[in-house]
């Protein structure tokens, strides 16, 4: 009995202390992002004050009033920018997947010559500054004609995002044992279905993530789009949040509250696609 | 397999093929092209001058270059293992937790929502020695009644960096593990309970070799990664005071627009490239490593 | 061109007249031309852009904005322009600290329009946009020149009055001086809480207010040969300034990072007593949802340096006309429109300061009865008089670059001013032979 209780004991610290590390790890995340959003609900004279002031007290919508009530009354063109964010992102999340997983796939199934250093090449055109990347990128876009369109930036971004997918898919299809795809076509199962059928669902945690991941970069990635954008017929929301900004003047709080819109598709979509995370945990079970 | 497809990963691998010689090596050749000329925004005849090793000569020689390769490889080290571990943890955490697996979820990668320009303003603000949150909280702790110059002290300013961007990544690693630690079969860590495994043992020896390969994808996407980091150190202190914290990106942003000198810019961003590569290189070998000790076990 | 002339000089006779047909005679006709423009984005600026649908209506001709961006964005984006060649647009948003980088692209607009015209604005603004007797951009309705923003409560406190005075054996009143500032500086400073002055640290900030301070102390940043000559005894005054405050703790340790989104809130924040600040933050210091201070800002003109003048480094923002757009004439006249004088008034009634000595006299008349306004118009009038912009070199950005860090090292006490300052007349000098001006 008394081994039990110490058991018990035991078992409740444990849970105990889990859910204090817990707890302090979620703060610690969240309570620089959570000084955004309020700052975007109050007065700068309460943001910026000293003493500070920790528990607002004016809590008003007129940043996010002023932001859409159209330029010339403190507005800018949120809706164009949201457009134009959304249609980028996602298009260059969907083609960066699946020629990830194409590459993925090949890097993880098939056995060729120089397979390392091809994978390894394609990293390294990661490290690739964007600096040393944007003028001349720059240049081959203005001779193509493509400075200021969508199909600028989404090639962009799928080049940004490729080595990243082939890399985390192929991670994923690695994990996947080899004999159950086999198997799989031993019972009448062409290449295609094997993968589609038993492959692919075993590798989604990956390709969720690789999405994941792939979006957020797109979303807000800035040093490109800012160089590659230039009116409302492509700019994106990360390079839109510097219409706040005057030469001399900064509008801190509009900028919070473009944030706060920045954040909640971005929240959406990862709250939706992480539940594929979950499906890993499947594995054994098919496995078995 | 039944029946000869000609050369299957040809066709998997053409796409991004493509697309990679497109968008980067074809611009990567013409930046290569220009960091042998005197090559300035302004004056866009002078890309015909062919100058050869000069800018890398005079590179070689400058002092104030090689202090900022250096932090740059400094805040780099720090921020990459600091984050491994902390988005272990965090991982560790919250696979762990029984209920709200979703809502933790989506809270860990909540930095990595908002916009680096953001992150920057955000932590220049709070950092700031005399009206930010930081020395507001700690004066009226009664911890200080000084105002810590954060962004200042070449020290301080580099912690602050530091914080900024290991609160904006960690989810990186995070994420990674995470998805990893799902992965994972069960069957090991239960045969290894069955074993009388204490809990440090099982992770030691079952769980840490199978998250391992995901934290060092994790960890080269990060050191490729640069532009988070530049975005931050740009806004927060843009290499200063007296640069106190200049590093490679800011040294070569300023010198490649705001000096107009590109072409000097692109042979600092070449030997840049160089310092990412070795980095690349020696994640991938233990990625490497670390696959083949699974491949063991399996 | 002639037919432009003709519609502005009508337009000129119809002035006298009477305003209403102004705006339909001024512009002329441009049927069918359209024009690709680059113009500077935010909430500041835009408000103009509405005008636009205005001058497209008068004169047939339409308005394509092919990008909108900030500032610095601009910037690049025109340097990558001139580096790719990429000149096809037409009309492009230029300011006087950034204008001297693009030399040649921007053609000439005294050639395009009428000298009256050009004379309705500030000689000194004209002045300032004048390269090499090339008149390249219109100056519009965001005019920047600083002037000393502090807290009224402090100057008016009679203990302050007199432990000030005894200590320093003057009347405690709003700085003419930048020895002034100093005193009264380390006068109200207590820190960690309260902060005499402050000043931007970094980038062309700290290098602008450098050289409005070595001006003020009578030395020169480049000689009359276009020689850095910044390390001269003045310049060590002048940098002087900067060190010690920072050395008596007058400014906060921070104030070396800070930029001016940094002073505007920290100014607005209660916690500094004297600011030299820009005039856009007026309105922003008197607003009590934003400031702490509001209803306790007083301004005065920029104070004198040793030499008698007064600090007073300016830009302003305008708009050049390319040397190779093809229809010239329709730009300069959609130029003109946004830089005429309703188009001032239009921005310049929401703080900005003009650029049109007519509207300059309006902004000051339309304040009449607000006592917190009329005294920023003042005081920004007077800055204006003693107003010059940065030296005219495509280098100024670079020379900024190499010079300010070396600043930064004199103020936090890694170099003597001497030294910094020898050390970064050494790098401008090296960054003026490598472009071959010297």
């Amino acid at each position: 009995m008394d081994e039990n209780a110490a058991h018990r004991v035991k078992r409740t610290v444990l849970k105990v202390g889990h859910l204090i590390g817990l707890f302090f790890a979620m703060a610690i995340i969240c309570l620089p992002g959570l000084w955004i959003v309020l700052s975007s609900l109050r007065p700068t004279v309460e943001i910026m004050a000293k003493p500070p002031v920790w528990i607002p007290r004016n809590v008003s919508l007129d940043a996010y009033v002023a932001m859409f009530s159209g330029v010339g009354q403190g507005g800018i063109p949120v809706l164009d920018y949201f457009r134009n964010s959304l249609i980028i992102s996602v298009t260059s999340t969907v083609i960066a997947l699946c020629i990830g997983m194409a590459g993925g796939y090949a890097f993880a199934r098939y056995r060729f010559r120089g397979k390392t250093s091809i994978f390894l090449g394609f990293m390294l055109t990661r490290t690739v500054p964007g600096i040393a990347l944007s003028l001349p990128l720059f240049f081959v876009y203005a001779r193509l004609g493509i400075i200021d369109t969508h199909f600028g930036l989404i090639l962009a971004y799928v080049a940004l995002n490729v080595p990243f997918t082939v890399w985390l898919i192929d991670g994923f299809f690695r994990q996947v044992p080899r004999d159950l795809a086999e198997a799989a076509q031993i019972d009448g199962c062409t290449r295609w279905q094997a993968f589609w059928r038993v492959e692919f669902p075993l590798a989604r945690p990956g390709i969720a993530s690789a999405g994941i991941f792939a979006f957020l970069i797109s979303w807000n990635e800035f040093a490109l789009a800012s160089q590659l954008t230039r009116s409302t017929n492509s700019k994106t929301l990360p390079v839109g949040l510097l219409d706040y900004t005057a030469e001399f003047t900064i509008d801190w709080r509009g900028m919070c509250a473009l944030a706060v819109v920045m954040i909640i598709p971005a929240l959406t979509l990862t709250f939706i696609v992480q539940k594929h995370l979950v499906s890993g945990l499947t594995s054994g079970a098919v496995k078995g | 397999m039944r029946g000869w497809k000609p050369a299957p990963h040809v066709l998997l691998l053409l796409p991004a093929f493509v697309i990679l010689a497109a968008v980067v090596i074809v611009p990567l050749l013409l930046s290569l092209y220009s960091s042998f000329t005197p090559f300035r925004l302004t004056r866009p005849d002078s890309i015909y001058t062919f100058i050869g090793f000069r800018n890398y000569e005079r590179l070689l020689s400058d002092w104030d270059f090689w202090v900022a390769f250096g932090r740059t490889v400094l805040l780099l080290t720090f921020a990459l293992n600091l984050e491994m571990v902390f988005g272990l943890v965090l991982a560790l955490l919250v696979e762990k937790a029984t209920r709200g697996q979703r809502i933790l979820r989506t809270i860990m990668m909540f930095p990595m929502m908002f916009s680096p320009i953001l992150v920057g303003f955000q932590f220049k603000f709070m950092f700031n020695d005399n009206i930010g949150v930081v020395n507001n909280a700690l004066q009226s702790l009664g911890l200080t009644d000084q105002a810590i110059p954060w962004l200042i002290d070449g020290r301080l300013a580099f912690i602050s960096i530091l914080t900024a961007e290991i609160w904006s990544s960690t989810a990186v690693f995070a994420i990674f593990i995470l998805a990893g630690l799902m992965a994972m079969p069960r069957e090991p860590l239960e045969a290894a309970k069955v074993d009388g495994c204490t809990p440090w043992q099982s992770f030691r020896y079952v769980t840490w070799p199978f998250v391992m390969p995901f934290a060092y994808i994790a960890m080269t996407i990060r050191s490729l990664d640069i532009a988070r980091a530049y975005d931050i150190v740009k806004i927060m202190t843009d290499g200063g005071p007296a640069g106190r914290t200049e590093i490679l990106w800011t040294l070569i942003a300023r010198t490649a627009y705001s000096d107009a000198r590109m072409g000097l810019a692109n042979a600092m961003s070449y030997i840049a490239i160089l310092l990412s590569i070795l980095f690349t290189v020696i994640f991938f070998r233990q990625l490497a490593k670390a696959r083949q000790q699974i491949g063991a076990e399996w | 061109m002639n037919k432009l002339l003709a519609g502005v000089s009508a337009g000129v006779l119809v002035l006298v007249a009477g305003e209403a047909a102004v705006a339909q005679d001024m512009p002329g006709k441009f049927d069918g031309v359209t024009i690709d423009a680059k113009l500077i984005g935010g909430q500041q600026y835009e408000n103009l852009y509405s005008r636009i649908a205005e001058w497209e209506e008068a004169t047939g001709a339409k308005v394509n904005v092919i990008s909108k961006k900030n500032h610095f964005d601009l910037d690049k984006e025109i340097k990558s322009d001139i580096a790719v060649g990429a000149l096809n647009w037409c009309v492009g948003s230029n300011h006087s600290s950034f204008a001297p980088q693009y030399p040649g692209i921007y053609t000439d607009l005294s050639q395009l329009l009428p000298q009256e015209e050009i004379d309705a604005f500030v000689d000194a603004n004209i002045d300032a946009s004048t390269l090499d007797g090339k008149l390249v951009m219109l100056p519009r309705a965001q005019f920047d020149v600083s002037a000393m923003y502090y807290q009224k409560s402090l100057f008016e406190d009679e203990d302050n009055k007199a432990k000030f005075k005894e200590k320093y054996g003057y009347d405690l009143a709003p700085p003419e001086t930048w020895e002034q500032v100093t005193d009264q500086a380390e006068f109200f400073a207590n820190p960690p809480d309260f902060y005499g002055t402050q000043y931007a640290g970094k980038e062309e900030a700290i290098n602008g207010r450098f050289y409005e301070m070595l001006l003020a102390e009578g030395g020169e940043y480049l000689d009359g040969d276009g020689r850095p000559a910044i390390n001269s005894k003045a310049g060590v005054r002048a940098l002087n300034w900067f060190v010690e405050l920072y050395e008596n703790k007058a400014v906060p340790a921070g104030t070396t990072n800070y930029l001016w989104d940094d002073l505007g809130q920290g100014f607005a924040s209660g916690t500094v007593a004297l600011n030299l600040d820009w005039p856009g933050w007026a309105g922003f210091f008197n607003d009590p949802d934003a400031s702490k201070v509001a209803g306790n800002v007083g301004v005065v003109a920029p104070p004198k340096g040793s030499s008698g003048a007064r600090t007073g480094w300016s830009g302003h923002h305008g708009f050049s006309v390319t040397e190779s757009c093809p229809d010239k004439e329709a730009a300069a006249s959609l130029v003109w429109f946004l830089t005429n004088e309703d188009s001032q008034k239009l921005e310049a009634g929401a703080g900005p300061l003009p650029t049109r000595d007519a509207v300059w006299e309006w902004v000051i008349a339309e304040a009449q009865g607000d006592d917190y306004r009329t005294e920023v118009l003042q005081a920004f009038q007077e800055a204006a008089k003693g107003a010059y912009p940065v030296p005219q070199t495509p280098e100024w950005i670079a020379i900024s670059n190499a010079v300010y860090p070396e600043l930064q090292a004199a103020i936090l006490g890694d170099k003597t001013p001497q030294q910094a300052l020898d050390d970064a007349n050494q790098s401008a000098t090296e960054i003026l032979e490598d472009a071959g001006e010297l």
